[in-house]
């Protein structure tokens, strides 16, 4: 544990990315294959599920260290993480004694599933006795989930790549998915033998577009670039696997074939043991509908007939990344657009899958032109993909762009605010969000809490501090004072909010602090240009407290 | 507010004796407990302090100003008020004010650190009816380690920078933090630097007996090769060009705020080293509960958490009117 413990707090030290992967490729070399296997999975964003509940750490703490249950919340806000909460308050024997990090997963973490409140209080004390101080907030990261470190999934590729001597994009494939580490060894993580890789549907890591920042026509001649329109709705990989199966893996690398039958359904019509690439849309008789539709597919196993009917979708391929087995992901994207196109020449016109088309222009002023149609026909603007670009892994600079529309601005006012987390531990950054009503009030419409920068967010912690007006639970609120120009990208109905509308990924556009609370939108307003549609909608269990979307 | 003491757009006013405690603005007397800006502040007509604090709160306020000082544990009589200076342990000179008025008792913290340190007099328990006590780090997540583990773990830092060839540079407040900082210091012969505004205390620290390594003060205009060194400079020049041409150097800080990662990660610090002049979630505790004050009052920090702990455990303690809260810029 003591070894993990100080990789961990070496990472937190670190500030370059550089020397972290360095410092990784160290712990790699060093640790135990078992201690290093978690760690991959642990990197790969996994976490263990249903170890302890945080109200019920929280008073086990508080028992511990002999203080008010509210004292420890009131710590926890302060503080903005439970685990480092917990790393301050209880104090561990000088001398660690602890074992393995493997051991400990084993026998003080994985063993407080299943088990009853007070039995897990007497584990955690037990743990509390072995651990030294120095790893208490490696510990109490792992129960809680937290365990990132500024280590993203591809530098943990990267670091695994230099120690096995392979290429990242196939250690990315066999850290993806579902897995645990009883199915697989650090061995087999790092192997340079391709044989060893039982499971070949796993999902390839997505490549992912950068913005457009610049004028689009420093991008050089569109002659270098194919355009198709960006889609909204579910990134997606489709796997067809031989028997007539089917394996749908979403962006965030779960396992969704089960919600949508109908596209499982197409496997017996595709080529054996092919990867599309492409996108799940909300798709009906009328063609294209908005992603709020989709919401009603999100989530739910085994949809019944009448929803698949009502509820719709397509899949919308523009990307082959697997053919008869091979991996064609280093091919240039026309030659991989050219064999998706002779698939998809094959498959009946009846089924639920479509291509996504090619925009043609004769340059840059035309394709402008055409990407006013956006809002019309229901997509985000254009996704430009150089010709000679090859499937990366994640964020690759001059690869793929997206060249969005520009997002709906309006004013609003700050009415509450909440403890930010991490770098913004102690600071008032999380903000509700309102506008105006008919009747004159202000009310909620969004949450957000990034677009600012470390000067304003101090300044305005500032402000909020001396104009507090209320205390409920963690969130405090505001003397309206302070506008922000907000940023989104649609509107839908909900019912959380009390303002009957959710904004789809808000955030601060800037700080106008020209304008009083008196001139921020109105609702009206929002509602109008954001073009809402009113599909009713009983449930809200897929919209998230900013308004966005919940994909499974 | 209580008998003896109001509290007034000014600050603390005791009608007994006339005169307030750190005042803002521009009164007739007021009596200082410590040198830093927040408590000590130009403009008043008389000035009264500790005889260590003296010299340090005339580079404050100036030699001009009228001060008188009185040796810790000495009484004085001010109109019809007994008042006296006791060790506060915050920095060289800092006193917690005795006042008593007709047999009852209030003392004025000002800041304390009850945990001793070799830069300044050490902290001293003065019983009371009344306690003003500061809460800068009232929650229990504010738990100093022993000083001396702090500076070795200052001082493994420096060498393994120096190992690196790069410079350390600390940031530490320049009265107080950075004197404690430096007399913490193994050198094993490298070169310490010290920025100017650090520098100007030192020669009184070292009348009063501290002692320091063999340090070097960073002027204006002159091209220093860091290398291996130690700097201590305060967090204010953090953004400026000096700093910012030390580009190999190794950043840290050392304040109590740093016992949370939020705080280091947003200065984007290579190290935060916890270690602060004021009392610890213990500290206060100690010292509250170890006047044995009836009523407490609380200033500069959240207090609500420690009010709230005080009620329950039967003390009669609220929040000071008006009290100013603490931000992360000070200390």
């Amino acid at each position: 544990m003591n070894m993990f413990a100080k990789l961990f707090h070496d990472l937190d030290n670190l500030t370059k990315t550089n020397d972290r992967l360095d410092r990784l490729v160290e712990y790699f070399k060093s640790a135990s294959p078992h201690d290093a296997l978690w760690v991959c999975w642990f990197l790969s964003g996994n976490r263990i599920k249903g170890a302890i509940r945080t109200g019920e750490l929280r008073s086990f703490v508080a028992g511990w260290a002999v203080l008010p249950v509210w004292l420890v919340e009131e710590c926890h806000q302060r503080v903005g993480d439970l685990a480092e909460t917990i790393s301050l308050l209880v104090k561990g024997p000088s001398e660690s004694k602890a074992g393995s990090l493997d051991s400990t997963i084993r026998k003080h973490l994985l063993p407080l599933r299943g088990k009853d409140s007070a039995d897990r209080k007497l584990l955690l004390s037990d743990t509390w006795s072995h651990l030294s101080d120095f790893e208490m907030l490696p510990f109490h990261k792992l129960l809680t989930g937290g365990f990132r470190m500024g280590v993203s999934k591809g530098n943990l590729y990267k670091a695994l790549a230099r120690v096995g001597g392979v290429e990242p994009s196939l250690i990315a494939q066999r850290l993806a998915g579902d897995w645990s580490c009883d199915d697989l060894s650090f061995a087999d993580v790092i192997s340079s033998s391709l044989s060893r890789d039982t499971n070949p549907y796993k999902p390839y890591p997505f490549c992912l577009a950068s913005p457009v920042l610049e004028e689009v026509e420093s991008l050089g001649s569109l002659h270098e670039w194919q355009v198709e329109w960006k889609w909204d709705g579910i990134r997606a990989q489709f796997f067809s696997l031989g028997g007539g199966r089917g394996m749908i893996w979403s962006r965030g690398e779960e396992a969704i074939e089960e919600s949508f039958p109908e596209l499982t359904k197409c496997v017996p019509y595709l080529p054996q043991d092919i990867c599309l690439d492409g996108e799940i849309l909300a798709w009906g008789y009328d063609g294209l509908r908005p992603f709020a539709r989709l919401q009603k597919r999100l989530g739910r196993k085994s949809p019944g007939a009448s929803i698949l009917k009502r509820e719709s979708v397509r899949f919308h391929a523009y990307d082959l990344l697997r053919l008869e087995g091979n991996d064609l992901r280093t091919l240039p994207l026309s030659k991989r657009r050219k064999k998706l196109e002779e698939v998809f020449a094959k498959i009946p016109n009846h089924l639920p899958l479509g291509l996504s088309e090619i925009v043609n222009a004769s340059g840059w002023d035309e394709l402008s032109k055409k990407r006013e149609q956006s809002r019309d026909r229901g997509v985000e603007g254009f996704m430009l993909k150089r010709n000679t670009s090859s499937y990366e892994s994640g964020r690759v600079k001059g690869s793929w762009y997206k060249w969005k529309i520009d997002p709906f601005l309006a004013d609003m006012v700050v009415v509450s605010a909440q403890l930010g987390h991490g770098k913004r531990a102690n600071l008032y950054s999380d903000y509700s969000l309102a506008v105006w009503d008919n009747t004159g009030s202000l009310v909620t419409v969004a949450k957000a809490y990034s677009g600012l920068t470390k000067k304003e967010i101090e300044e305005v912690d500032r402000y909020i501090r001396k104009n507090i007006t209320g205390k409920y639970g963690p969130v405090r609120s505001v003397r309206p004072g302070i506008v922000f120009e907000v940023a989104f990208e649609g509107a839908q109905s909900s019912g959380r909010h009390k303002s009957g509308v959710a904004l789809r990924f808000p955030r601060i556009h800037r700080w106008r602090q020209d304008k009083k609370p008196k001139d921020a939108d109105s609702l009206d307003t929002i509602r109008g240009f954001a073009g809402i549609q009113d599909i009713c909608l009983t449930e809200n269990q897929g919209i998230d407290e900013n308004g966005n979307m919940l994909l499974f | 507010m209580t008998n003896i003491l109001e509290n007034k757009r000014e600050g603390l006013y005791c009608p007994a004796g006339d005169f307030f405690v750190d005042p803002r603005g521009k009164v007739e007397r007021a009596v200082i407990t410590h040198a830093h800006s927040d408590h000590a502040r130009a403009g008043h007509n008389y000035y009264l302090c500790s005889d260590s604090c003296l010299p340090i709160l005339q580079i404050r306020i100036g030699t001009k100003a009228k001060i008188e000082s009185v040796p810790f544990g000495k009484r004085t009589k001010i109109g019809s008020a007994y008042v006296s200076f006791h060790p506060a342990g915050h920095i060289l000179g800092s006193a917690q004010i005795r006042i008593e008025v007709k047999g009852e008792v209030w003392v004025v913290s000002g800041d304390y650190k009850p945990q001793t340190d070799r830069t300044c007099e050490a902290f001293e328990v003065v019983s009371c009816n009344g306690f003003i006590s500061e809460c800068t780090f009232g929650l229990p997540v504010y738990q100093w380690a022993d000083e001396q583990l702090v500076h070795n773990e200052i001082n493994h830092w420096w060498r393994e920078n120096a190992e690196n060839e790069c410079p350390s540079l600390l940031f530490a407040y320049s009265l107080g933090k950075a004197q404690r900082v430096l007399a913490g210091l193994e050198t094993e012969g490298r070169p310490v630097f010290v920025h100017s505004a650090v520098h100007s205390f030192l020669t009184h620290y070292e009348q009063a007996g501290v002692k320091f390594p063999k340090l070097q003060k960073v002027e204006r205009g002159i091209d220093y090769n860091f290398s291996n060194s130690m700097v201590i400079a305060p967090p204010a020049v953090e953004d400026s060009t000096w700093v910012r041409k030390m580009k190999k150097a190794k950043k840290g800080f050392a304040s109590g705020w740093m016992s949370i990662r939020g705080a280091k990660r947003r200065r984007n610090l290579d190290r935060g080293f916890v270690l602060s002049d004021h009392a610890d979630w213990h500290g206060l505790l100690e010292v509250i509960n170890g006047t044995g004050a009836d009523r407490v009052l609380l200033t500069h920090g959240n207090g609500d958490a420690l009010v709230r702990f005080l009620r329950e455990t039967g003390k009669d303690a609220s929040m000071l009117e008006g009290a100013s809260v603490r931000g992360e810029e000070e200390e």
